[in-house]
């Protein structure tokens, strides 16, 4: 662990704040999974979505094609999102509460899994990272840690009406052309049809600069220089806190377990599943 | 455990099986497995030894060292007890019953793939240093075959508890007493209370809940008890009570408000308990062990429960107090506690004096750098959160042991100066064997904290 990086904090064991108020239970939660053909002993894959999507937009691919190449794979919808309860209390949903829906979801699998976060779903996973001895990690354009503000300026900039309405709490906008670059039009509008509104707290949380504990799994940091929620700078920096390189994906938008290309994402991906060291032999990140 | 322990080894068998780098872990209660599973998650070779055939160590209900009984609940709610990498589940009460832990426990087993690397029916039977400390050589007995194999380890960690070896106090005429006494340790339900004149004795939690169960099955219940406690009640403003307190700790308010805001709120809650006829407590808050239970004063009010005053002595059909009232009684169940005992080891190397372990952090003694006790804590609030930390430092030491001794030896040079101190977070504990490993949750995992991170920071 470097004593310089600004983003890590020491163990923290004493966290009275979750335990004084913990997450309420949700009654349902919706996991999408696929499973290979026979028992493979590959660890299994858990993906976490981002901001206003749901299991679905790991459903849709990655779910089966990683099954199919004998992972066994799960998707989670965090509350209030998809067909997981909760909807009605979207409003006062914080971060936390979805730690604690894929914490719950991890404690169901068979054995610890890799852990797969895209854009805020990412910052989820960094955060189940500090509290759970993951497989690996994996971050697809994540939504950075160390505070939101410089993406969302670049918002206002690009399109000013859209940073208002998050401003005053109304869900990003997640319209065809911010998410995909390549898809053809009519699917890319299915697909931004299909997401749903975001908790205005969890949004506005993307502004704090947070810090985790040493994170003690290999990890795997995907980016594109074409993303528009996300900036390329946001990305190296959270590669950078990691000790890794990020690896990037040119011409694709920022879903990019949906865009034309995901296939090539996902080969990277399970690539660097296949090579990770056995659970426990990992360093400190 | 058999009481094998100071036979000392024949020298028939001499044949040890060498498992080179690896840990030992004695017993796969909550603070067994967390050690063994921090050590292989990193990296560390471990084997784990359980006497029962399945994990859960006390909540292994039913098995013969369990201490829980059917109605067993527990008194910390979720979030402090559950181990933090490992939620209990959603559909889990605030409090969830001996049942659903011991459920719990099984699938940590499994998630961590732990019950393969635990030899479950397997007695330790005793461990001895070898090698100047370097080692340890553990003797394993199969109790299917009753064969014994040593072991040699790279090191040892004490996991098997210490609330399983009854403390039975001495009264005079206990002999001429004609009824039964038994001690909380084989009470298992209360259809041994139904149609008796019960007296039971001590006010730990078990006390309470037997003498609950004694209000609503027996006769009569009387409750004896030396001194006044403080009744916390399970919930209070409709959350935890314990969610209530931490609050106040994130807070960060001093002791002395706390005490005051809590001594409110009890009064309020529960209200002046001389006014039921129990006794007023002799100390200030925090300074015994805490007792959550809502039921106990409600059944005094009933009439259910006579609290009375500690046993001067036994006569034939009863007890006389030591304010000298006598009554008739048919049973009577000490739920006096247990004392500590590791019988596959010698005391002296535990820095045993008064009777019990003195060691830094509650875990590390001066004696050998590779002998680690965990889960010789009494914290006020949940355990296996306490539980997981000391796995996880556990395997702090070991790495570090293996990889960077003189960072090892810098961090555990202390464990004879720092033996005594206590995590109490500025309260003085009532003197009492009862007391000897109590911690204060928040002290204490703030020490486990810093000396995780000292190691860590180190590499």
């Amino acid at each position: 662990m470097s004593s310089v990086n600004p983003l890590r904090r020491k163990t923290l064991a004493m966290r009275p704040w979750d335990w004084s108020f913990p997450s309420p239970p949700v009654s349902h939660r919706e996991v999408v999974s696929a499973q290979p053909d026979e028992p493979t002993g590959l660890p299994p894959l858990l993906m976490v979505h981002g901001l206003a999507h749901a299991a679905w937009c790991f459903g849709e691919n990655w779910v089966p094609a990683a099954a199919e190449r004998g992972y066994p794979s799960y998707a989670v919808s965090l509350r209030g999102h998809g067909g997981s309860a909760g909807a009605r209390h979207l409003r006062r949903t914080m971060t936390r509460d979805y730690v604690h829906d894929v914490m719950q979801t991890i404690t169901e699998l068979p054995e610890p899994p890799v852990l797969i976060g895209h854009s805020n779903g990412a910052l989820v996973a960094q955060l189940v990272a500090e509290r759970y001895p993951l497989r690996g990690l994996v971050l697809l354009t994540p939504a950075p840690m160390h505070s939101a503000m410089g993406d969302l300026v670049a918002i206002g900039k690009d399109r000013p009406a859209d940073l208002l309405r998050a401003v005053v709490g109304q869900t990003l906008s997640m319209e065809p052309d911010i998410l995909f670059e390549g898809l053809d039009p009519q699917t890319a509008r299915t697909y931004s049809d299909r997401t749903g509104p975001e908790s205005p707290l969890v949004q506005w949380e993307l502004l704090l600069r947070r810090r985790v504990g040493p994170v003690r799994c290999p990890v795997l940091v995907i980016g594109t220089p074409q993303d528009r929620l996300v900036r390329p700078a946001d990305v190296e920096r959270t590669a950078d806190s990691y000790g890794v390189e990020p690896m990037w994906f040119p011409g694709m938008g920022h879903d990019v377990m949906l865009d034309t290309g995901w296939d090539d994402v996902l080969d990277q991906v399970l690539g660097f599943v296949a090579d990770l060291p056995p659970w426990g032999t990992a360093q400190v990140r | 455990m058999s009481g094998m322990a100071r036979t000392p080894a024949k020298k028939t068998v001499s044949t040890v099986v060498d498992r080179g780098d690896a840990w030992c872990v004695v017993g796969a209660g909550p603070h067994g497995m967390s050690a063994l599973k921090a050590l292989l998650q990193n990296g560390i070779e471990a084997d784990g030894y359980e006497r029962e055939s399945d994990v859960g160590g006390n909540w292994n209900f039913g098995a013969e060292n369990s201490r829980v009984y059917e109605s067993t609940h527990l008194i910390s709610s979720k979030p402090f007890t559950q181990f933090p990498d490992f939620p209990m589940p959603d559909s889990y009460p605030d409090y969830p019953s001996h049942r659903q832990v011991k459920e719990y426990f099984g699938r940590y087993a499994d998630h961590f793939g732990l019950r393969a690397r635990i030899r479950f029916s397997s007695d330790v039977v005793r461990a001895v240093p070898v090698d100047d400390g370097r080692a340890w050589d553990v003797t394993v007995c199969d109790r299917g075959t009753v064969q014994e194999t040593t072991y040699r380890y790279a090191g040892l960690v004490v996991g098997n508890g210490h609330n399983w070896n009854p403390k039975i106090p001495d009264y005079a005429g206990r002999e001429e007493f004609r009824g039964e006494v038994i001690h909380s340790a084989d009470y298992k339900g209360p259809e041994v209370l139904r149609g008796k004149r019960v007296l039971v004795v001590g006010a730990g939690n078990t006390g309470c809940d037997v003498v609950v169960e004694a209000a609503q099955n027996a006769t009569h219940a009387w409750h004896a008890t030396r001194r006044g406690y403080y009744y916390n009640p399970k919930y209070m403003t409709g959350r935890p009570s314990d969610q209530v307190a931490d609050s106040l700790l994130a807070l960060r308010l001093p002791l002395g408000l706390r005490r005051v805001l809590f001594k409110g709120s009890l009064a309020i809650a529960v209200g002046d308990l001389t006014k039921f006829g129990l006794k007023r407590p002799d100390h200030k808050f925090f300074e015994t062990h805490p007792i959550v239970n809502q039921q106990l004063v409600y059944y005094v009010g009933q009439g259910d429960i006579t609290p009375t005053d500690d046993i001067d002595h036994f006569d034939a059909d009863g007890v006389v107090f030591t304010d000298g009232s006598r009554i008739d009684v048919d049973l009577v169940v000490f739920c006096t506690g247990y004392l500590v005992r590791f019988p596959f080891l010698e005391q002296d190397w535990l820095n045993w004096k008064d009777d019990h372990p003195h060691l830094f952090l509650q875990m590390f003694t001066p004696s050998y750098d590779n002998l680690v006790v965990s889960g010789l804590i009494q914290p006020d609030s949940g355990q296996w959160t306490l539980a997981h930390w000391q796995g996880i430092l556990v395997a702090r030491v070991a790495e570090a042991l293996r990889a960077r001794p003189s960072v090892a030896r810098a961090f555990l040079s202390r464990s004879a100066a720092e033996a005594d101190r206590r995590y109490s977070a500025g309260a003085h504990y009532k003197d009492s064997t009862r007391h000897y490993f109590e911690v204060a949750h928040q002290d204490y995992l703030r020490a486990l904290q810093d000396a995780i991170h000292e190691l860590e920071v180190s590499a």
